[in-house]
């Protein structure tokens, strides 16, 4: 078995708060080893609202958690641009909430604690709410404007990992931890197994960091350390169009499915809470219950909501942490939670980063790296705030644009807005290159051949994490035959297009099968037609 | 206007039976959505003498001692399409001959039985490729014609995909679907 000592520090897990740390690791001159044993975001990372929040949600009950995303939605406007849309958003106040307790009192009390934490919370009347954001529910008797948005949590990792890597980041994905390295109290590395190869393999490093979200449980006790973790699955429902264009949260104490975020050319409702025992969280299932509960409070926010045919549901898992000073595990923390391992229970070379939300994972990660950096004795300062994300340092779509020569397709445009300024590295070479694989999402077969070249793309899953393949109205009934067709050849093995269709056919049918009745069920008739229906109906046997 | 039979649909069940009604002597019309596969046969069905209400749809019945009496159409507003025997080729969810709530299937224009699984979580099979229930489920018929509240209705007979056990988008059910109007044909010539 091969063993490489080449690391300073090895990062189990390659969603966005691994890779926010990979990133800060290498750029602090690291030499870094990210493991992911599936592709990158797809774990909670890539199955949440996509909100950039602007804190007020947590501004009543936790100031804390509410300053810390109000700094970080301020820094990831700077630094990620290309991922994020400026959309902002309202809190609405329904006449049902003054009659709960949540009237225009509470919204008073709810704007002065938004001011106090740093959050630009402006009330406007119901009219101006109205022609702000014409699909709110028009019933509503206040609105709060913050400064919310939208982030693409795909493309966020995505720029997190190409940026560590291009600072010498080893990103290995499909590697499954599997045990620690360990000498008495220290761990040396870990030993991991290419899922894709069945080869294992052993890494060292002074320091290991654990940033597997939920599974970070698991791999925490494989170093007999237990962290008391608390697995809540959040439910979501994706709409068939951009219902919103301004997000709209309910002025209420938080409950389920208040959030309503328009991201690209959908629109998304969540979420639930609720605590699962860690055996489901490799395969959650959403719940009939569950897609009743968003759907009514959905359409409390937005009434043609009731009317809009359901894309798909999906659901993520929080990896909320019990509070250490807490034995009975009850006290929960939304908060960041980075553990010392050596200081809290005697391993060496051991940090784990956990807790939080994908808002704050910028400042998870600057956190997760002092620790290491403290360790190995660096004291490089953490340049993550001011330094843009590859895809962000000009992604304005003119300045992109003129990369390209004679008139800007569709397709190239669409490609400068979700690869930035990165968008230069797609090649037009023919006429086919410049063709739309996907035409929901504007996606040509140019982006399809870099995402393959340049950002690990092996399967249409991963595909659609970087470019939105599939991602759209359609869902992918139209487009998987010619996308699994570009992929497989730019793999180099045509004779995979079948089993990438196949796999991406029963991933969107596990998403179908939670709303599948009214419209959804038409689209999965619709579906199941094109891909089994082999002869078409001849008009002579008539 | 009063016809002999009136055809639901214009997709290969309908315009299948419809076109042998019409070459056999009956009086036939034909109501048809927008655009379709089956134009072509749409036009021989119209060069037979045949009435082509294209590009309009049914949207209620009129069912009376167990019979059905007539239909109303979206652009015929109160005019009331008469005949002594209806085929129902509405087809399945796409063409919304039948239609699914979240926790019931059923079918629209004259609230006919309904053969369906009541546990919505049993529709799917988990993989895409599988045989799928939901494709299974359709209204239920006794000696060819539909029925309503468990009696059948005497001049009703669907035909094609709106049967239960009928799809075409499980595999090619051509034969089948013919199969089904040539019957209810059969029977209407019989009577």
């Amino acid at each position: 078995m091969p063993i490489n000592n080449e690391f300073d520090v090895i990062i189990v897990g390659g969603g966005i708060t691994g890779a926010g740390t990979a990133r800060d690791c290498a750029m602090r001159g690291l030499k870094v080893l990210l493991i992911e044993r599936h592709d990158i975001a797809t774990g909670a990372t890539g199955r949440n609202h996509g909100l950039l929040h602007s804190g007020a949600r947590y501004a009543l009950k936790d100031s804390e958690s509410a300053e810390e995303c109000i700094r970080e939605n301020k820094i990831l406007r700077s630094i990620a641009s290309n991922c994020i849309e400026d959309t902002g958003g309202l809190f609405i106040t329904l006449p049902e909430d003054a009659d709960s307790g949540f009237g225009l009192d509470y919204q008073t009390k709810f704007i002065d604690a938004c001011i106090k934490a740093g959050i630009d919370a402006q009330a406007i009347s119901p009219e101006e709410a109205r022609e702000k954001e014409p699909s709110v529910n028009p019933s509503l008797i206040g609105a709060v404007v913050v400064p919310d948005g939208s982030v693409d949590p795909f493309r966020l990792c995505a720029a997190n990992v190409t940026d560590a890597a291009m600072h010498g980041a080893k990103i290995l994905v499909y590697t499954e931890f599997l045990d620690f390295i360990r000498e008495g109290d220290t761990i040396l590395g870990v030993k991991v197994l290419d899922t894709r190869t069945g080869l294992k393999a052993e890494y060292r490093a002074p320091v290991t960091v654990n940033a597997a979200g939920i599974w970070g449980h698991g791999v925490a006790a494989k170093a007999g350390i237990h962290i008391g973790m608390y697995p809540a699955k959040g439910a979501l429902l994706v709409f068939g169009h951009r219902v919103n264009n301004v997000v709209i949260n309910r002025c209420r104490k938080s409950a389920d499915g208040d959030i309503l975020v328009p991201g690209d050319s959908v629109t998304v409702i969540g979420t639930t809470s609720t605590k699962v025992p860690f055996e489901e969280c490799d395969n959650m299932e959403v719940t009939p219950e569950e897609v009743s509960l968003l759907l009514r409070e959905g359409c409390a926010l937005c009434p043609s909501l009731a009317s809009t045919r359901i894309l798909r549901a999906y659901a993520g898992v929080r990896p909320l942490v019990a509070d250490d000073s807490d034995p009975s595990g009850r006290s929960i923390s939304r908060g960041i939670v980075c553990l010392d391992h050596e200081t809290r229970d005697g391993v060496k070379g051991f940090v784990s980063i956990t807790g939080g939300k994908l808002m704050t994972y910028r400042l998870m990660a600057e956190l997760a790296t002092d620790a290491v950096c403290r360790k190995l004795g660096e004291n490089k300062l953490c340049e993550t705030a001011e330094t843009p994300l590859p895809g962000s340092v000009d992604g304005r779509i003119e300045t992109v644009s003129k990369r390209f020569e004679g008139k800007v397709s569709l397709g190239q445009k669409s490609a400068a807005g979700r690869q930035g300024d990165l968008v230069g590295k797609l090649r037009f070479d023919s006429e086919a290159d410049r063709q739309l694989v996907c035409e929901c999402e504007n996606v040509t077969l140019a982006e399809i051949k870099y995402a393959v070249a340049e950002l690990g793309v092996t399967s249409l899953m991963d595909l659609r994490r970087r470019t939105r393949v599939g991602m759209g109205t359609c869902q992918g009934t139209l487009c998987i035959r010619k996308a699994a067709k570009a992929l497989a050849a730019a793999l180099g093995d045509p004779s995979l297009e079948g089993k990438l269709a196949a796999d991406y056919l029963d991933e969107r049918w596990k998403g179908m099968r939670a709303v599948g009745w009214g419209d959804t069920l038409r689209e999965m008739e619709f579906m199941q037609r094109v891909y089994k229906y082999e002869k078409p109906y001849s008009y002579d046997e008539i | 206007m009063k016809f002999d039979v009136v055809i639901i649909g214009g997709g290969l069940a309908g315009m299948t039976a419809a076109t042998e009604l019409q070459s056999s002597g009956l009086r036939c019309a034909v109501v048809a959505e927008g655009l379709s596969l089956h134009n072509a046969s749409r036009s021989g069905f119209k060069a037979a003498g045949g009435t082509l209400l294209q590009g309009d749809r049914v949207i209620s019945g009129r069912i009376e001692n167990g019979r059905l009496t007539g239909v109303f159409t979206e652009k015929l507003g109160d005019t009331v399409l008469e005949a002594d025997n209806f085929i129902l080729a509405s087809g399945k969810y796409f063409s919304r001959g039948l239609v699914a709530d979240m926790d019931k299937v059923y079918e629209p224009l004259f609230g006919l039985d309904v053969q369906y699984e009541p546990d919505r979580s049993k529709w799917f099979d988990r993989s895409f490729a599988a045989d799928q229930p939901f494709l299974d489920f359709g209204v239920k018929t006794e000696g060819l014609l539909a029925l309503k509240d468990g009696v059948p209705v005497a001049n009703l007979y669907p035909v094609g995909e709106v049967l239960a056990g009928i799809s075409s988008a499980s595999g090619d059910a051509t034969v089948q679907i013919r199969n089904s109007a040539l019957a209810a044909v059969k029977a209407i010539r019989r009577n």
